[in-house]
């Protein structure tokens, strides 16, 4: 059970002194919650809830398909609590992550070669089946699907309505749905009014958009994730990779906050949606470090390369009326209105034709 | 039906040992009295894990000084406990907790117990008897003890008890060990409460009889940010954030006791402006909270009583809370 109360006591491991996030007030109204990697908290509350069902035990064998920082939360766990951990990833996976993992004692199951139909998607969960039959006690955590996820964020709730008591708005970025759709729910039994603002980006499919080749990294997805709930959110927001990247410079130029680029992402947001609505309380959930994009996002000559540094932040996004109209290269704002997918798009979410099934979730 | 006399033949024999020990059980009594306010059901019932980590069945009750529960104890000589009225068992079990945990095993004496509080509403009749029994009890005997100490008697009297010792001190506290699971070293905010009975369950719940709560796990989970804003409402010394946690903890009881015409009590209790609805978890009041500091306060609290009516009832007082009583 992890203490809230009482966290600065001296930490049973590095996981519970930095699984919750420093509070920062950023402006008069405006409080973010700085993660040093904000997946410990679903790694660590899905492989609680496992243990406690009596799925898994020392020298468990746990497998999983990510190549982002999930990964990295489940091999520091895991590496703790002696699981075995599997990782089948593609080639997009960064190398100093890879041997990061590998220190851990994690293996890192990297697919080579694209799959004939279905891409590296395909051949990702067609390698995933392998491992799995070859273990056949294995536990797997499946964030995009584990409501352990989304419910593993009540002591982040805590921990917001202990430092700051009531909240009126909640700003970050949608990957899996586990951040924003768990914290929001919790939050809402106690602030019914509470607006949600999930930020998105261009051609990610879960709010709606057509898939494409993503940029900006750490949030969207190409695949709906099952933990999306759709009907939590009041407001999305599409966030080129340029306007995210030199947001998450700002953040770090004003603030002194050298954090990810999901992070400078919903900052963007949060930043105006505050300085518009001066009488509401705004928290911003800025998942993980920049430690990780040292050689990009914190790289000038690296943005100017991709064209994707700008002078100036845009000052408000566009207003769209539906998530079809957003354009690749601006940020774009609808309201969503608590509606499901299905409510907005007129029709359940289906994989199109035309989607490239290529392995791009984080 | 037990008998009234309560037999401490068990502890004589214990205490016969030794003849000092023996001057010392029986000596100086004198008559005693205690009293004890009952609470109006809770702010938040709920689990919560303790400091060893293990999740408890939990509850912060909200003091209500308009009932209450008076008992005068008159030693009478012989060791035996009498207890008036006759069926108030549990109280008379506390008295004799009481006096041999003080060390007086061969006394005994005569309980008169006197309350206003209805039972089966929800209000901790049962646990408000108890504590005035044993704070008379302890008058008695020129001792005074701490609402920690009158919680583990009063939980061995009873097997659960609600928080009722505590007074106006906030605690959330594990009713079924006894135990204070955090000590929010505070009084309670003050709020104003508008209080009523729903009552459609004719005879009341019994408190104890009636089966725990089983919570799923998202809902364990849930109680993590109430608590964590009570923590926040205490220090701000809030009544709206304290309206919020009612609010929030009585919905997720609805699964386990409905209150009936909840859906529509929240209704007024949005429809006014009031800070937020709680209700008995296990009983039938229940409350609509207002902030004294609000100027519009009495306003609401005539709009809440036209409309309360119109649900059919028609019984409602007002009481304080975060004051002596």
């Amino acid at each position: 059970m992890l203490m809230v109360k009482g966290i600065n006591k001296i930490a049973p491991t590095v996981v519970e002194s930095v699984v919750l996030p420093k509070l920062i007030r950023l402006n008069s109204n405006l409080y973010g919650a700085a993660f040093f990697l904000m997946k410990l908290l679903p790694a660590r509350f899905i492989l609680d809830r496992a243990r406690d069902a009596g799925l898994l035990h020392e020298g468990s064998v746990v497998i999983e398909t990510t190549s982002g920082t999930f990964g990295l939360a489940l091999a520091m766990l895991c590496k703790l609590r002696n699981y075995k951990l599997i990782l089948v990833s593609d080639p997009a996976i960064d190398p100093p992550l890879q041997r990061r993992l590998e220190d851990l004692g994690t293996t890192v199951d990297i697919v080579r070669e694209p799959s004939a139909t279905g891409g590296f998607q395909q051949a990702r969960l067609d390698r995933l089946a392998q491992v799995q039959a070859a273990h056949p006690e294995h536990f797997c955590p499946a964030q995009y699907s584990n409501p352990h996820n989304p419910g593993a964020y009540a002591p982040f709730a805590e921990l917001l309505t202990e430092a700051i008591g009531k909240i009126d708005c909640v700003v970050g970025t949608v990957g899996s749905g586990g951040s924003m759709c768990g914290t929001s729910l919790y939050l809402r039994l106690l602030f019914p009014h509470l607006r949600v603002i999930g930020v998105d980006t261009h051609g990610s499919v879960i709010f709606g958009q057509p898939d494409q080749k993503r940029m900006l990294r750490g949030l969207g997805n190409s695949l709906m994730p099952p933990n999306v709930d759709h009907s939590v959110f009041d407001e999305i927001h599409w966030v080129d990779a340029a306007a995210g990247f030199t947001a998450t410079r700002m953040l770090h130029q004003k603030h002194a906050l050298y954090m990810g680029p999901t992070s400078g992402t919903a900052y963007l947001v949060a930043q105006w949606w505050a300085k518009q609505n001066p009488d509401a309380t705004v928290v911003v959930v800025l998942p993980d470090e920049g430690y990780r994009y040292q050689d990009t996002v914190y790289n000038d000559a690296w943005l100017h390369e991709r064209n994707l540094w700008l002078d100036n932040l845009p000052e408000s996004p566009v207003r769209v009326d539906h998530p079809l109209e957003a354009r690749s290269d601006e940020w774009t704002c609808m309201d969503w209105n608590r509606h499901t997918y299905e409510q907005v798009m007129g029709a359940p979410f289906s994989v199109g034709k035309n989607d490239e099934p290529v392995a791009r979730i984080r | 039906m037990e008998s009234q006399f309560i037999n401490n033949s068990r502890a004589c024999q214990q205490s016969l040992s030794s003849r000092r020990n023996f001057k010392n059980q029986t000596g100086s009594l004198k008559p005693g009295y205690g009293v004890a306010a009952a609470h109006h059901g809770e702010l938040l019932q709920g689990v919560f894990a303790g400091d060893d980590g293990r999740l408890k069945r939990v509850l912060v009750s909200i003091p209500c000084g308009i009932f209450k529960s008076e008992v005068r104890f008159t030693p009478n000589g012989r060791d035996v406990v009498e207890v008036e009225p006759k069926w108030k068992v549990k109280s008379a079990r506390a008295v004799e907790l009481t006096l041999s945990s003080l060390g007086k095993h061969k006394c005994g004496g005569k309980v008169q117990i006197h309350s206003n509080i209805p039972i089966g509403w929800g209000l901790g009749s049962s646990t408000s008897d108890v504590t005035a029994a044993i704070r008379a009890t302890a008058n008695a005997l020129n001792e005074r003890l701490s609402p920690y100490q009158i919680a583990t008697l009063a939980v061995r009297a009873e097997t659960a008890c609600d928080a009722t010792m505590f007074g106006q001190q906030v605690v959330l506290f594990a009713q079924r060990e006894g135990l204070v699971v955090e000590d929010f070293r505070s009084s309670l905010p003050t709020l104003e409460v508008l209080g009523f009975n729903t009552g459609s369950h004719a005879n009341g719940v019994d408190t104890i009889a009636f089966p725990p709560a089983r919570y799923s796990w998202w809902e364990i989970e849930a109680f993590r940010p109430m608590v964590g804003l009570l923590r926040r409402a205490v220090y701000l010394r809030s009544a709206q954030l304290l309206g919020q946690i009612a609010s929030a903890s009585a919905t997720i009881n609805q699964q386990y006791l409905p209150t009936p015409h909840f859906h529509d009590l929240k209704e007024i209790s949005m429809q006014v402006g009031a800070a937020g609805l709680q209700v008995a978890h296990t009983g039938t009041v229940a409350g609509l909270l207002f902030d004294p500091n609000d100027p519009s306060k009495d306003n609401r609290i005539e709009q809440a009583q036209t409309l309360l009516a119109t649900l059919g009832i028609k019984h409602m007082w007002m009481f304080q809370t975060g004051v002596n009583g």
